[in-house]
């Protein structure tokens, strides 16, 4: 394994980062109340991101002895990685703003905000790109890879702000209804945006179906079933139904209108969820990483 | 102008590192790294098999892989067709490592640089022969430029009939004789 557990760490927690940024700036449209879950997202964002960039640095360690060389970044138009240094520094710049300014309790200037939705998304995708672009690596060489990773940062990102936000306040996490539902399509999407990449790309040639194997059911298939499809995705999965059926009932009547009004109610189940939902986040970023073979040359 | 390349011929090549130690020597580089590798295959059905031994290091490859990937421009390849690193610039992100097709990449802990063949060009510039060509026992591996039709190289390369690893991989400067 070239890239190992930091760059696993780093590619997850650009995409956490950038989820959160995009979910704060939906709570802030849909939910002008849900001032919490808002802050939250904004102060995370560039905290994760800030977090995510020092574990870049550490793992390049030419430029972690001469920090002066990572000027270079910007200059090899040609390269994945200078793109993606650039949608993340003005990523990073406008969510340092747009934190600063909820810190001050000013207004957000909107077309920042606009701009750092833009390389959010841009930042989400870079992730994929990065190692999409990989020839050597048929596992990673797939266009379904960058879509995996956007939906797996947009989820990791509604997780990591809930997960916070609800550890705050507790209350505010059964207003944002409308953030679970899309959270639950997202993973059912990431469900089965997996088996297809596995389904297609094993197929493609020799490492890449010794690729899958790996997950399926060799060297990783303990940490994939066990770890990234039950942990990350089917719990989170079952336990999110559950409280939106919940949720639904407790509205028709008075008793739970009032339960839910308030907040007397358990959040141990949003908590579990949000916190598989991050344990799977990794858990994808490291197996792919982790189960890239290269092709055979010989 | 020249374009740089190279002629391994694996019958002749008896797997001694002869070459992977000149080229430690020539680089100095810790006995862990090497930019030789070795890898052996197993081909043919009994009783007709033979045992290959591929000596595998940078094949400097033309629109490269590594290069283009590198996010500082550290990768760079010379007008006589040499893929090169500077050191300089590196910052040892290891992208180049992970997009190289043969793997003959590796960094070097001390400096955090990534560092492979460089076919030895402070040797050739001298007129020399690399490390590798000319510590070779079985005189397996010939150097030359591989634009003249008239070099021992270029000879030798159409005369056994050598070829590329994989050339659906794209163009490379190491030709193997199987």
């Amino acid at each position: 394994m070239v890239w190992g557990t930091t760059i696993a760490a780093y590619l997850f927690l650009a995409g956490l980062s950038a989820g959160a940024f995009l979910t704060s700036s939906y709570i802030s449209r849909k939910y002008p109340k849900a001032v919490t879950v808002r802050m939250t997202g904004r102060f995370i964002s560039p905290v994760l991101m800030g977090i995510g960039l020092l574990l870049l640095i550490v793992d390049a360690e030419a430029g972690l002895k001469n920090p002066l060389r990572f000027i270079y970044l910007f200059t090899n138009f040609s390269s994945v990685m200078t793109i993606g240094t650039y949608f993340i520094s003005f990523f990073m710049l406008a969510g340092f703003y747009v934190a600063l300014m909820e810190l001050l309790k000013k207004d957000v200037n909107k077309w920042i905000e606009y701009i750092g939705v833009v390389f959010a998304i841009g930042t989400a995708m870079y992730t994929g790109f990065l190692i999409g672009v990989i020839g050597t690596v048929p596992l990673w060489n797939t266009a379904i890879l960058p879509i995996l990773f956007v939906v797996s940062a947009l989820s990791t990102g509604i997780a990591g702000t809930l997960l916070v936000s609800g550890i705050v306040n507790k209350q505010v996490v059964h207003l944002v209804t409308s953030v679970k539902k899309i959270h639950l399509s997202l993973l059912a999407v990431e469900v089965f945006l997996i088996f297809t990449m596995f389904l297609i790309t094993s197929t493609s040639n020799e490492a890449a179906a010794e690729s899958v194997a790996s997950l399926v059911y060799g060297e990783y298939s303990m940490i994939f079933w066990i770890v990234l499809v039950a942990v990350g995705l089917l719990l989170p999965i079952i336990v999110e139904s559950l409280e939106l059926i919940n949720d639904r009932k407790m509205s028709q009547t008075n008793e739970g209108l009032q339960v839910a009004a308030a907040g007397s109610h358990s959040i141990v189940g949003t908590l579990v969820t949000e916190m598989s939902v991050l344990i799977g986040g990794f858990t994808l970023r490291f197996l792919i990483l982790a189960a890239a073979v290269p092709i055979a040359f010989l | 102008m020249a374009r740089y390349g190279m002629m391994i011929d694996t019958r002749k090549c008896v797997g001694c590192y002869a070459c992977r130690v000149s080229c430690q020597m020539q680089n100095e580089l810790p006995v862990e790294v090497s930019f030789i590798k070795f890898h052996e295959i197993e081909t043919g059905v009994f009783p007709n098999v033979k045992n290959e031994i591929f000596a595998v290091q940078c094949q400097h490859c033309e629109d490269a892989p590594c290069e283009s990937v590198c996010p500082t421009k550290a990768t760079y390849t010379t007008e006589d067709g040499i893929v090169l690193v500077d050191p300089e610039k590196c910052i040892g992100c290891k992208y180049c490592m992970v997009a190289c097709p043969y793997q003959a990449r590796t960094q070097d802990h001390l400096t955090g640089v990534v560092e492979k063949c460089r076919f030895c060009v402070d040797l050739v510039a001298e007129g020399k022969q690399p490390a590798c060509v000319s510590t070779c026992i079985s005189t397996a591996r010939i150097f030359g430029d591989l634009d003249d039709p008239n070099s021992e190289v270029s000879k030798a390369i159409i005369k056994y009939n050598a070829k590329p690893l994989r050339q659906d991989l794209g163009k490379t400067k190491i030709y193997y004789v199987r």
